[in-house]
């Protein structure tokens, strides 16, 4: 009797599940700072300036806001207290232009001739005032194996603040819907490619979002006389009014093939599987593609009605102690008792590994 | 007499009026201005000389951007014939800038901060505010809301004096 297992992206599998948990927990904080700042930014940016100066130096003062100073002088002269107050000075807020791309996504785990493939960033208007941004990518990028493919359209909003492409997330046309952000508000853009049919296992692909503003972009200090807010001047920051990040693909291409079969022996010397027959499983694992299995580990779980027989896993012909030590593998009664043998990075050169044990059904 | 010059004269009579009010409040200044007092606001540039070497200079500020640093500047001359006696500079730290700790200075001077609206007044170490939670905690710059500079001696006939601190627009 012969059970056949097909695992695709094993390697997926596991970083998918670990990176969901991630998503999820950023998702949230992004719409909770988009339901303060973007959608009841200006009464909120009020309170929050009366109530903690803290806050109100991290969202920036707006810029066209006016700031007065007088200095009043108290003394006495001549038996007499005077008080004094010099002339008020004046200065205005300019607008400071600066943005933020951030990558959310994890690496993305692709196959060859994906299509589709998003990966997720959020713009953040960090000025202090209202900006325009037009979006960009570059596939074209050092540092990797292939150049992803860009889709048609090749970048779309997070329309429905799902974190994941989905059928209502708008597509970005430049000069039709460049995102306006009021300061310290942001968007989240999927940037979408396919992957070419000619990348194989472990290669990488970059692919980049840049954000520029449209009142303009140049070192920090540049300024654009009167295209601030309100008609005062607009200033470049730190970030030069562009910001870019870079997202990553990777090919895991990996399958594995795992074959469990068992043999009986019962105490009478047949195959019949009674109360006390001793039942040997031998579970083979190979990789059967280009990819790579990452720190592959057999677990296989010892059925009810059964008991494991101590001493009695071989892998690939030697044996594994049941204690949980340095060799590969252990009997562990940690939970549901289970065997446990780690392969590590396989690829198809490795050829099948073997691994047997057994057990004897419980009277 | 039309309802028209009717209004005319009215306005020159409201003219007239600002013009005694003007002049009154310019007499009273002159009867109390023994003191020159005058207030600068400024931020630093930095320029690039001939020699190739960068320089900071003080240019009046009339346009700032979130982050930059600003100096406020007070002056104050005693054209009188007596010396001022308990001189003290009061200065307001706009809701938009934060101070700059330590920046504060003036020959002579005991320089004392308010969270408070200028109410109460205290050394930066000794000042605290309530939080939320209705404790006390050392308060920082964010929470200063005035400065002040106290002089420790008179200031003579025809002496000068300068105050001066900066701050960083939020």
């Amino acid at each position: 009797m012969e059970k056949a297992l097909y695992f695709r992206d094993i390697q997926g599998i596991e970083a998918q599940a670990s990176t969901q948990g991630q998503k999820s927990t950023l998702k949230h904080s992004r719409s909770n700072l988009f339901g303060i700042v973007g959608r009841v930014w200006q009464p909120l940016l009020a309170s929050l300036a009366l109530a903690t100066p803290m806050n109100a130096a991290a969202l920036g003062t707006p810029a066209g806001t006016v700031v007065d100073n007088a200095a009043t002088v108290d003394f006495t002269m001549s038996g007499t207290a005077r008080q004094m107050t010099t002339n008020t000075v004046t200065f205005s807020v300019d607008e400071r232009i600066d943005v933020v791309t951030a990558l959310v996504s994890p690496q993305i785990l692709v196959v060859a001739n994906d299509v589709d493939r998003a990966i997720l960033f959020t713009i953040t208007n960090t000025g202090n005032g209202t900006e325009s941004f037009a979006l960009a990518i570059d596939n074209a990028l050092a540092g990797d194996d292939f150049d992803p493919v860009a889709a048609v359209p090749e970048i779309r909003f997070d329309t429905d603040g799902s974190g994941d492409l989905s059928p209502p997330d708008q597509a970005y046309v430049p000069g039709v819907n460049d995102p306006t952000l009021p300061a310290d508000a942001s968007v989240d853009v999927f940037v979408i490619n396919d992957i070419p049919g000619t990348v194989v296992d472990g290669e990488t692909g970059r692919s980049q979002l840049t954000a520029t503003s449209l009142t303009g972009t140049g070192p920090p200090g540049t300024e654009f006389n009167g295209q601030g807010d309100a008609g005062v001047d607009a200033i470049t920051g730190l970030t030069g009014g562009e910001s870019s990040a870079i997202g990553e693909y990777l090919v895991a291409d990996t399958q594995l093939s795992v074959i469990k079969a068992f043999n009986v022996t019962d105490p009478s010397g047949g195959s019949t599987p009674v109360p006390g027959a001793t039942i040997t499983y031998t579970i083979t694992v190979e990789v059967i593609n280009s990819g790579t299995a990452v720190a592959s580990v057999l677990r296989d779980p010892i059925p009810t009605y059964s008991t494991f027989v101590p001493g009695s896993i071989l892998l690939n012909g030697i044996a594994i102690t049941d204690a949980i030590d340095a060799d590969a593998g252990e009997y562990d009664t940690s939970g549901v008792p289970s065997v446990v043998v780690r392969l590590g990075d396989l690829v198809l050169a490795d050829g099948i590994q073997t691994v047997v044990f057994q057990v004897t059904i419980d009277n | 007499m039309s309802v028209f010059t009717k209004g005319k004269d009215m306005k020159r009579q409201i003219v007239a009026a600002c013009i005694a009010v003007l002049l009154s409040g310019f007499a009273i200044a002159q009867e109390a201005g023994q003191l020159e007092v005058q207030t600068i606001v400024q931020k630093e540039v930095v320029t690039t000389n001939d020699a190739g070497e960068s320089e900071t200079k003080l240019v009046e500020a009339n346009t700032v951007i979130p982050g930059e640093r600003v100096v406020y500047t007070t002056t104050i001359r005693n054209v009188g014939s007596e010396p001022a006696e308990n001189v003290v500079i009061t200065n307001p730290i706009a809701s938009e800038l934060t101070y700059e700790s330590g920046s504060a200075f003036g020959a002579g001077m005991v320089i004392e901060f308010s969270v408070d609206g200028g109410n109460t007044w205290a050394s930066p170490a000794e000042l605290t505010v309530v939080d939320e939670d209705g404790n006390a905690r050392v308060a920082t710059e964010e929470d200063y809301t005035h400065v002040r500079w106290v002089m420790q001696n008179d200031l003579a006939a025809g002496a000068q004096m300068m105050a001066r601190f900066s701050a960083v627009l939020d």
